[in-house]
C-alpha cells in the first residue's frame, strides 16, 4: 500500500493487531473518517495525514516525525504503540 | 497479435508458451496442488483468472485500489545495506537506522524491519545490546511499524556452532535414537534464544518480532517457534509474525507434537491453525518454487494452497512472495513480469492479506 | 506370480519397513529365477527411491527413511550372497561430498547423504563449510567416481563454480562427475559452471548419481 506514502503504516499496525486485511482497511478508514478506497489515494492520504498530523512522506519542516507522529498515530486508531508509551 | 506470451520457468529463464501450453501448465499446477498439498482444487473460474494474467500483454500487472495489500518486507529495509551473501542484499554503506529510513520514506515500506547480521536468534542473543541501540534509534525516527527478524536456525546449535552433537550426523550414522533426543533437547535452548531476543527487543520499544524461516530445521524448530510465541504474547504486548521455510514441515523427528498435533509434514492451511492457537497475529506461509517448471505451472500451485490457508485462518496471512517461493523465480533478481503475476494472483485468488 | 509382481513386493517390504516380507519376498523372487542384480536394482532400490520421493512430498518423516534405509542394507547383503563370483551389481560409485566453505547448512546435505548411502553409494561426506581443497584431496585419496556439492546461498553456490576450475587444475576433472544442488542453485546454474547434474532434491540426487554412473 506504499507505507506512510498513502495509509499502509495504518494498515499494517491493525493486521499486526491480528485483523484481517479488509477489517483492518475499514477499522483504519473509520478512524479517519474516509473510505477504504482512499486509504491507497496518495492525493488524498497526504492531506488527511497532515491535517491529524500522523506524519507525511514528504519531510516538512514543523510537521510531526517519528515519535511525535506515532503518538498522534496511536490517539487517532485507539491504539498501544510500545514506544510511545515509553516516551510518555 | 503473437500467439505465444512471454512468461518464464521456475529458474528465471524467460521461454515463450502458447495459450493453450499456460492453460495446461494452470491445470497441472492447481491439480498437484490439490494432490500433494490435501487441499481444494481451483474453480474453472480461477483457472481463466490465472490464464488471463498470464496472458496479459503488460510486462508489469497489478490489482484494484480497493485491493492493494500491506508488504511485510521480510528484512527488506536492511538489504539496503547488507551485502549479496547474507540477505542478497545492495550494499549501500549507510547505518541500518539509515536503510530503514530510505524504506520508509523513500521507497514506502509498510513497516520498518531491523535485523541483526546473519540474522540468527542465537547470534543475536550475545550481541542485544547493539540491537538495542539500533532499535531505539530507529523507533524514535520511523513512523510504520517497526520489527524485529531473526530465525530461529537450528542448525546453528549443533557443532560446530552449537554445544549439541551435530543431529544430522548422527542420524545419517544410523544413530537414531541419540539424534533424535539431542534434536528434542534443542527445542528449550531454541525457544528461549527467541522470547529472549523478543523481550529484550520489546524494552525498547519495537512493535513485533518476526520469526522468520520457522521450521527451516525440521518439526522441533517449528515447536520452538510455537512455544516462543505463547511466552513473548505472555510476557508482552508485541505482535508476533510467524513466517515459514518451506510449504510442508519437514519431520526431522516425527513424534513432535503440538496442542495433540504432529508438526512433521503439516501444510500451510494447517500451520496456520496451529499458529493461531500458538498467538500469532500474522501466518507467512511458503510454497516453494520447483524451477523445473513454468511460472504459470509455479503460480498455481502456489495460489491453490495459499487460497486454502486463508479459507480457514482467523488472523491475516502474509505469503513470502521472493526468489524461489510462492511461485518468483529461484533468481537473485526475481523478474518483475513473474513476481507482480504471482502477486496479483496470490492477492485476487489466493485472498492474501499482504506479502 | 509374474516377474513385476515379484519386483512389487520387495519394493513394497521396503517402502512399509518390514524386514520380514522382504526376506519372504527375496526368497520368493530367487526361487522363481529372478537375478539377484535385479532383485537388489529393480526391486529393492525401487522401494528405497519411493521412501525418498515420499519424504519429499511430507508424507513420511526422516525417522522412518533411516529405518527404511536400515531394512535395505540387511536385506542387500541378504541378496548379495547369491551373487556369483564375478558378476557384479550396478556399479554405484564413491561420491565426495559436502557444503562448500562459508556455508553451513546441512540439514539437506544430510538427507541427501542417507538416500545415497541407501542406494549403495559409498559417502565420503566432508561436512559443512568445507575447504574446495578438500574436495580435491578426498577425490584424489578415494579414487571418487563423483564430486558432489551443496550451496544453501547465491554468495556461497560460487564456490561450486570454483570448485569446477580447480577440479580441470588438479587434472582430475575428467577422470571425475560432478553435481550441484541446494536452495538457490538450478539446472541452468550446472549448465553455466559445467557441473555434469544439477538435483532438485534427495531422491532426484540418486537417480541422478545413477545416471552418472551408467
Amino acid at each position: 500500500m506504499h507505507g506512510i506514502r498513502t495509509a499502509g503504516d495504518l494498515v499494517m499496525r491493525m493486521q499486526m493487531k491480528g485483523m484481517r486485511l479488509n477489517k483492518a482497511k475499514e477499522y483504519v478508514a473509520q478512524k479517519l473518517g474516509t473510505d477504504v478506497f482512499t486509504l491507497s489515494d496518495e492525493y488524498a492520504m497526504k492531506e488527511i495525514r497532515e491535517e491529524l498530523g500522523i506524519g507525511t512522506i514528504n519531510s516538512v519542516p514543523g510537521q510531526p516525525k517519528g515519535l511525535k507522529a506515532k503518538a498522534k498515530i496511536a490517539e487517532v486508531l485507539d491504539i498501544k504503540i510500545p514506544c510511545v508509551d515509553m516516551l510518555r | 497479435m503473437s500467439s505465444t506470451y512471454h512468461t518464464r520457468m521456475g529458474d528465471g529463464r524467460r521461454i515463450e508458451m502458447t495459450k493453450e501450453e499456460l492453460k495446461k501448465d494452470i491445470e497441472a499446477g492447481a491439480s498437484e496442488a490439490a494432490k500433494k498439498i490435501k487441499v481444494p482444487d481451483l474453480t474453472d473460474n480461477e483457472k481463466g483468472h490465472l490464464l488471463e494474467i498470464f496472458t496479459a500483454p503488460e510486462r508489469v500487472v497489478s490489482v484494484s485500489p480497493e485491493d492493494l495489500i500491506v508488504m511485510s518486507t521480510d528484512v527488506g529495509p536492511d538489504t539496503i545495506h547488507m551485502n549479496y551473501s547474507e540477505f542478497g542484499g545492495v550494499g549501500v554503506p549507510v547505518h541500518t537506522v539509515t536503510a530503514n529510513m530510505i524504506a520508509e520514506r523513500v521507497v514506502g515500506h509498510d513497516c520498518v524491519m531491523n535485523t541483526f547480521r546473519a540474522g540468527n536468534f542465537k547470534g543475536t542473543s550475545v550481541s542485544i545490546i547493539q540491537v538495542q541501540q539500533d532499535i531505539e534509534n530507529l523507533v524514535k525516527n520511523s513512523i510504520a511499524p517497526s520489527l524485529y527478524v531473526g530465525m530461529p536456525n537450528f542448525g546453528a546449535y549443533y557443532k560446530p556452532d552449537g554445544p549439541f552433537d551435530n543431529v544430522g550426523d548422527l542420524i545419517s550414522k544410523g544413530k537414531v535414537e541419540e539424534g533424535l533426543k539431542i534434536y528434542e533437547d534443542i527445542i528449550p535452548a531454541c525457544k528461549h534464544d527467541i522470547s529472549w531476543v523478543a523481550e529484550m527487543t520489546a524494552q525498547v520499544g519495537v512493535d513485533g518480532i518476526n520469526i522468520d524461516t520457522a521450521a527451516a530445521g525440521g518439526d522441533g524448530e517449528f515447536l520452538a517457534s510455537l512455544q516462543a510465541t505463547e511466552e513473548i504474547k505472555e510476557k508482552t504486548e508485541m505482535s508476533v509474525l510467524l513466517n515459514m521455510a518451506n510449504h510442508f514441515v519437514l519431520g526431522m523427528h516425527g513424534g513432535i507434537k503440538y496442542d495433540g498435533q504432529t508438526l512433521g509434514n503439516m501444510m500451510p492451511h494447517q500451520q496456520v491453525k496451529v499458529a493461531e492457537k500458538a498467538g500469532v497475529d500474522i501466518f507467512g506461509p511458503v510454497v516453494n518454487t520447483n524451477t523445473k517448471k513454468s511460472v504459470a505451472w509455479n503460480v498455481a500451485r502456489a495460489v491453490t494452497a495459499i487460497k486454502e490457508c486463508s479459507r480457514v485462518a482467523n488472523i491475516p496471512i502474509h505469503p513470502n512472495l521472493g526468489m524461489g517461493v510462492c511461485g518468483a523465480p529461484m533468481v537473485e533478481i526475481p523478474p518483475i513480469d513473474a513476481v507482480s503475476r504471482a502477486a496479483k494472483a496470490l492477492v485476487e485468488i489466493g485472498r492474501a492479506d499482504g506479502i | 506370480m509374474s516377474k513385476e509382481e515379484l519386483l512389487e513386493q520387495l519394493s513394497e517390504s521396503i517402502i512399509n519397513i518390514d524386514e520380514a516380507a522382504g526376506m519372504h519376498a527375496i526368497e520368493n523372487a530367487l526361487a522363481e529365477g529372478l537375478d539377484p542384480v535385479e532383485i537388489i536394482e529393480k526391486g529393492l532400490s525401487a522401494g528405497m527411491l519411493e521412501i525418498g520421493n515420499r519424504f519429499e512430498d511430507g508424507e513420511v518423516f526422516l525417522p522412518q527413511v533411516m529405518m527404511a534405509a536400515s531394512v535395505m542394507a540387511k536385506l542387500v547383503e541378504v541378496v548379495k550372497r547369491e551373487i556369483k563370483e564375478g558378476e557384479v551389481t550396478g556399479k554405484s560409485g564413491k561420491i565426495v561430498f559436502g557444503t562448500v566453505e562459508g556455508d553451513v547448512h546441512d540439514i539437506g546435505k544430510n538427507i541427501v547423504k542417507i538416500l545415497l548411502q541407501a542406494n549403495g553409494f559409498e559417502v565420503y561426506d566432508l561436512g559443512r563449510d568445507a575447504p574446495l581443497t578438500s574436495f580435491i584431496e578426498r577425490a584424489k585419496e578415494v579414487n571418487a567416481d563423483i564430486v558432489a556439492s551443496s550451496a544453501l546461498m547465491t554468495g556461497t553456490m560460487q564456490g561450486q563454480a570454483a570448485l569446477e576450475t580447480m577440479l580441470r587444475e588438479a587434472g582430475i576433472r575428467d577422470s571425475v562427475k560432478t553435481m550441484v544442488g541446494g536452495a538457490p542453485c538450478t539446472e541452468y546454474w550446472a549448465k553455466k559452471i559445467g557441473a555434469n547434474a544439477y538435483a532438485e532434491n534427495a531422491s532426484e540426487a540418486v537417480k541422478k548419481a545413477r545416471e552418472l554412473m551408467a
